[in-house]
């Protein structure tokens, strides 16, 4: 079936959480998003990996990928 | 929204550092121990009651009085213990427990304070609901007075909510979660689908995003903030997504955290029935656990409401939790197919992982789980003339009292947090759509819990 082209296995070479476009910090993203701590937390399972991007505006899993990976120092 | 100036930092947490990264297992991890300890004092003939201490009833200035001079050391020792405690958790996910440890003694004075108004034996004559009183409180603090922002160190409201649900999990009988979990299912999987369907086919008429549509829907339908948060991850949603959703499930639910209970008092709704409809109805689980418990609260008092205050967090736990909670891996799943095939094909090349139904599952709810399982199991074998001479008193009551205290800090810290002029404004599209879903819903809600399976909460049994 065609859906299944859509759902992935294993790891990507260039995801989003080695990135230097992404940031997931919970504690920035606590300080970002204002009021999430009042009926969630930055450190929640339901928030896995996710993060901003600073290239595309958007939030996301650090397990998504684009065209415009930038290499990270960090580790994942 | 504010901003931030701080280095990017990449992924941190990952594999087995879930474990001591996040909240939900340090939920899990702390309330398991909790019952395990009750226990082994239990088997050697002793109890952890001492240290679970919590004010009794008075109703003069002088018996209270007595109560803390006799049982000062006791606070004391209990303040001591949840420092420790909890100093090890913030510093393991990364915070700085030298702002954590004033604030958290902050919290705690203020907790006792709620709590001994809750003793008091007039506070139901001026409706002095504990839960209520201390998101009054913390409201009044927060938005009139004002506090520095480092003490925010110590207001995790999600941390202390999940805490008090594993340590719930140990006062419910394994049998109830059984008996009741399917139908409890049924009853959220239909309201929560739709309601977001509702608030989704709405803001898509109203020509908002798909994404902020499906973000609003899930706030609404599932888990609140968390459910946002999560979809919002899942479904590549904008940076200014998120905190319009926030913005109007922290409106709503302080909204319905002061009506539900009220409007259930009007109707006389049995506390079972009451906690039922508050827990397909409200959207963050401590929201709810508030308005659960000040009704509950209110059973066996002179205004004639049937059943008992364990009645209304049995059901409301059991819909909330079992029933909406332990899906958001799936909704987020399926929209995030949704979306990749469908709405944002060519904003990023990624494709759908299956594995985050699992890390987005709610962790605390295994604990919830454990915890059920090993007292239903020590319970077991014991007569009732045995479980309430000797089990209830030396196990099950010191749990409820650290129970009741989680709860009261993640009360107060809801008030604490929640500072309205920082919240972003929605806009009216937005707003349009998720009041209309929280109309269906709490409408939905109603007719299911009381007119559907009223009969069937009404009759759930606690220990």
């Amino acid at each position: 079936m065609k859906i299944f082209n859509f759902i992935q296995s294993g790891k990507s070479e260039a995801m989003c959480g080695l990135c230097a476009h992404f940031q997931n910090d919970p504690a920035i993203i606590e300080s970002t998003y204002a009021g999430l701590t009042i009926m969630s937390s930055g450190f929640a399972s339901v928030r896995d990996q996710d993060g901003l991007c600073d290239h595309n505006q958007i939030y996301l899993s650090a397990r998504d990928s684009c065209p415009h990976f930038t290499a990270h120092a960090g580790e994942y | 929204m504010a901003t931030t100036t701080t280095e990017t930092t990449g992924v941190k947490a990952s594999g087995w550092q879930e474990f001591w990264a996040k909240e939900d297992w340090w939920a899990v991890w702390l309330g398991l121990g909790i019952v395990a300890l009750a226990y082994i004092f239990y088997l050697s003939g002793s109890s952890i009651s001492w240290i679970a201490v919590a004010p009794g009833k008075w109703s003069t200035l002088s018996q209270l009085g007595t109560q803390f001079s006799k049982n000062g050391i006791k606070y004391l020792a209990l303040l001591a213990a949840f420092l420790v405690l909890f100093s090890i958790v913030i510093t393991f996910i990364g915070q700085k427990a030298k702002e954590f440890i004033p604030s958290f003694i902050f919290i705690f004075v203020l907790s006792t304070i709620i709590y001994v108004i809750g003793a008091w034996d007039q506070a139901n004559k001026y409706n002095l609901e504990p839960p209520l009183v201390a998101l009054l409180l913390g409201l009044i603090i927060s938005n009139v007075i004002g506090l520095p922002r480092w003490l925010d160190a110590g207001f995790r409201v999600e941390f202390y909510i999940k805490l008090g649900i594993v340590l719930l999990g140990a006062t419910l009988p394994f049998t109830l979660i059984i008996w009741a979990g399917s139908v409890a299912i049924l009853q959220a999987s239909i309201v929560s689908l739709v309601t977001f369907f509702v608030i989704f086919l709405t803001a898509r008429k109203l020509g908002l995003d798909h994404r902020l549509a499906a973000v609003l829907g899930a706030g609404g339908a599932v888990c609140g903030v968390s459910a946002s948060i999560a979809v919002a991850g899942a479904v590549r949603a904008k940076k200014e997504h998120p905190p319009i959703a926030i913005s109007l499930v922290v409106l709503w639910a302080i909204v319905l955290i002061f009506l539900l209970p009220l409007v259930c008092r009007a109707l006389g709704l049995p506390t079972g029935v009451a906690g039922a409809w508050i827990g397909t109805s409200e959207f963050a689980d401590a929201a709810g656990l508030a308005a659960a418990q000040s009704y509950g609260n209110l059973a066996g008092h002179h205004l004639g409401i049937a059943g008992t205050a364990d009645q209304a967090l049995a059901s409301y736990t059991l819909i909330k939790v079992i029933g909406r909670d332990i899906w958001i891996g799936i909704w987020s799943f399926v929209l995030a197919l949704i979306s990749v095939t469908l709405w944002e094909r060519n904003e990023t090349n990624s494709k759908v992982q299956v594995g985050q139904i699992w890390w987005r599952f709610p962790k605390f709810v295994i604990g919830f789980l454990i915890a059920s399982i090993l007292t239903t199991l020590i319970v077991h074998g014991n007569s009732l003339a045995d479980y309430t001479k000797l089990v209830k008193p030396s196990l099950i009551l010191p749990i409820t009292s650290l129970r009741t205290w989680a709860f009261t800090f993640s009360f107060l810290s809801i008030g604490l947090t929640t500072r309205f002029r920082d919240l972003a404004s929605t806009g009216f599209k937005p707003f349009l759509a998720f009041t209309f879903g929280v109309v269906v819903n709490v409408a939905l809600g109603y007719f299911l819990s009381v007119v559907v399976f009223g009969h069937y909460w009404s009759a759930i049994v606690t220990h």
